[in-house]
């Protein structure tokens, strides 16, 4: 029967497994992939000797940058890090306040497909400029104040959050358009009883967590001078103030960590609903993956 | 959460006035955008660099799914049965999360010194800490099935995460590991202006030589590195949609 053919073969052989067809995708992906990590290997002028020192040097580094903090700067570096949330906040606001409207006029089911395909390449161009050129372009206009950062925080997150939004607008319900449609309602209205309504809560949820990134981008920020804590950190580290630089650190990562926490609570309250029901919702809707993976 | 934008606003000085200013005062770096100096990325040493920050973003990201896949692993309950250390691996990623790429290339600087040895590091850490967190999501949705059939069969803990995990959060991890190439891609612009490696250290050289010449030639260098990036991630997102 059928398993006469197994029955024959010699003790002690190995069975034969039938063989995968070739996946020429993944096989021409992992050439490419060695490659160029060969490529860079080699090419990349690195002195690999020290890395293993490295370890040590950080440790050591640590512990001149810890065991001597200026406690007298911390009400400073406090308003700083204040400072740093602020920019951050207004930021995502000017952000929300544009990419809303043009995440409406990026959505297939509200406009047509040439409309929808205008307003997703500018974006995309938008998104690509990185914070930190922005900020360079807006210095000279502001000098070394905050709201050079703001303004690139804002028109950055305008790219992010206008990706972000208009997917959730492309992944509402049709019922309540078509009921707007029915009892006669104009465009403006249509969005504002059967559109805004369905996505608000996602929408708030997802600027806080663009919130939650731009506070690490103004820390960032400081490097050009664009104000913040971010300013402080580069010159503590610039003059070799190891005392003040590691308070600033742990001023940052704590600082950073404790709006996390805030933001995620409000957004996890947001999309559940009272009572933290989630509805058939996801709880968490960290959107990293959405703005990573969507195509 | 209007009170704190208002605060947030006086912080830092906001003024609607202030839009008018943007296209009124003068602005020698937005100026260098009219007449972009093309050929800046060809010549020697920004090609050089440029091709420095290629090289770092591809090895920082091998770095870091070096390190992210046992840390994710070992960060979830069914690749780490034990409490006490599974919560200090978590705390120890929120920490390294909660740290912008530009810090740890700043700190490496300081540490071992200019060059592209810190740039490495940094991008390893800052890929590292985003992987985790995503590989750690996808952990928290896999079937069990497989575990349960590799306990059955008597695999040890290590052939069970290899046989049973592994093969279901790779195509996953590896969309991650793209991912964060294109992330790297784009910090490492951002690490030359620490002194840590790549066309960064170009950029900032002109920035700081801040004539129109120089931002003629710093905007020839951006826009061109940005044609490059919008290039890979074009590519990335359509082999990622593969992937998944």
């Amino acid at each position: 029967m059928s398993s006469s053919a197994s029955t024959q073969r010699p003790a002690g052989a190995r069975v034969e497994l039938p063989s995968k067809a070739l996946d020429t995708f993944r096989l021409g992906l992992s050439t490419v992939v060695v490659a160029a990590v060969v490529w860079s290997w080699w090419s990349l002028d690195i002195k690999w000797g020290r890395l293993a020192a490295a370890p040590e040097r950080m440790f050591r580094l640590a512990r001149t940058m810890f065991s001597d903090l200026e406690w007298d700067k911390l009400g400073h570096l406090l308003g700083q890090m204040w400072a740093s949330i602020s920019m951050a906040w207004i930021g995502t606001l000017i952000g929300a306040v544009f990419a809303l409207p043009l995440a409406f006029l990026a959505a297939e089911n509200l406009v047509g497909r040439p409309v929808a395909w205008i307003t997703r390449q500018f974006f995309n161009v938008i998104r690509a400029v990185p914070e930190i050129v922005l900020a360079m372009v807006f210095i000279p206009v502001f000098g070394l104040h905050p709201m050079a950062g703001v303004l690139a925080i804002g028109i950055h997150s305008i790219g992010s959050l206008g990706k972000l939004c208009y997917e959730i607008v492309e992944g509402i319900d049709r019922g309540p358009i078509e009921a707007a449609d029915a009892v006669g309602a104009s465009r403006i209205q249509r969005l504002r009883w059967a559109v805004v309504p369905q996505v608000a809560p996602e929408l708030t949820s997802f600027m806080l967590y663009r919130f939650e990134i731009n506070i690490r981008a103004s820390a960032v920020l400081g490097v050009v001078g664009a104000g913040g804590i971010g300013t402080d950190l580069t010159e503590a580290i610039r003059f070799k103030e190891y005392g003040t630089a590691g308070l600033a650190l742990i001023v940052v990562v704590v600082g950073t960590i404790a709006v996390d926490i805030v933001s995620g609570a409000v957004r996890r309250r947001i999309v559940a609903g009272p009572g933290g029901t989630s509805r058939g919702r996801r709880v968490d809707p960290t959107p990293e993956l959405p703005d990573a993976l969507a195509p | 959460m209007l009170a704190f934008s208002v605060f947030a606003a006086a912080k830092v000085g906001f003024s609607l006035g202030a839009f008018g200013d943007v296209f009124t005062r003068p602005n020698p770096v937005a100026r260098g955008l009219k007449n972009i100096r093309w050929g800046e990325m060809f010549s020697q040493r920004s090609r050089n660099a440029f091709l420095e920050t290629l090289y770092l973003a591809v090895l920082g990201t091998l770095g870091g799914i070096l390190l992210a896949l046992p840390l994710s692993l070992w960060s979830t309950r069914i690749g780490n049965p034990y409490r006490i250390p599974r919560m200090i691996l978590r705390a120890f990623n929120n920490v390294i999360r909660a740290f912008p790429d530009l810090l740890w290339a700043g700190l490496f600087v300081l540490g071992v010194g200019i060059g592209a040895l810190p740039g490495f590091l940094a991008l390893t850490f800052f890929s590292c800490a985003v992987m985790s967190k995503l590989t750690a999501d996808t952990l928290d949705g896999i079937d069990l099935g497989p575990v349960e059939a590799a306990n059955a069969a008597g695999a040890g803990h290590t052939q069970m995460l290899r046989t049973a995990i592994v093969p279901q959060i790779l195509p996953a991890f590896s969309s991650f590991a793209l991912y964060s190439f294109e992330l790297n891609l784009r910090a490492s612009v951002v690490l030359g202006f620490v002194g840590a490696g790549g066309i960064g250290q170009r950029l900032n050289f002109f920035r700081e030589r801040g004539r129109l010449e120089a931002y003629e030639q710093m905007w020839g260098l951006v826009v061109m590195f940005f044609l490059v990036v919008f290039v890979v991630e074009r590519l990335s997102v359509a082999i990622r949609r593969r992937l998944v």
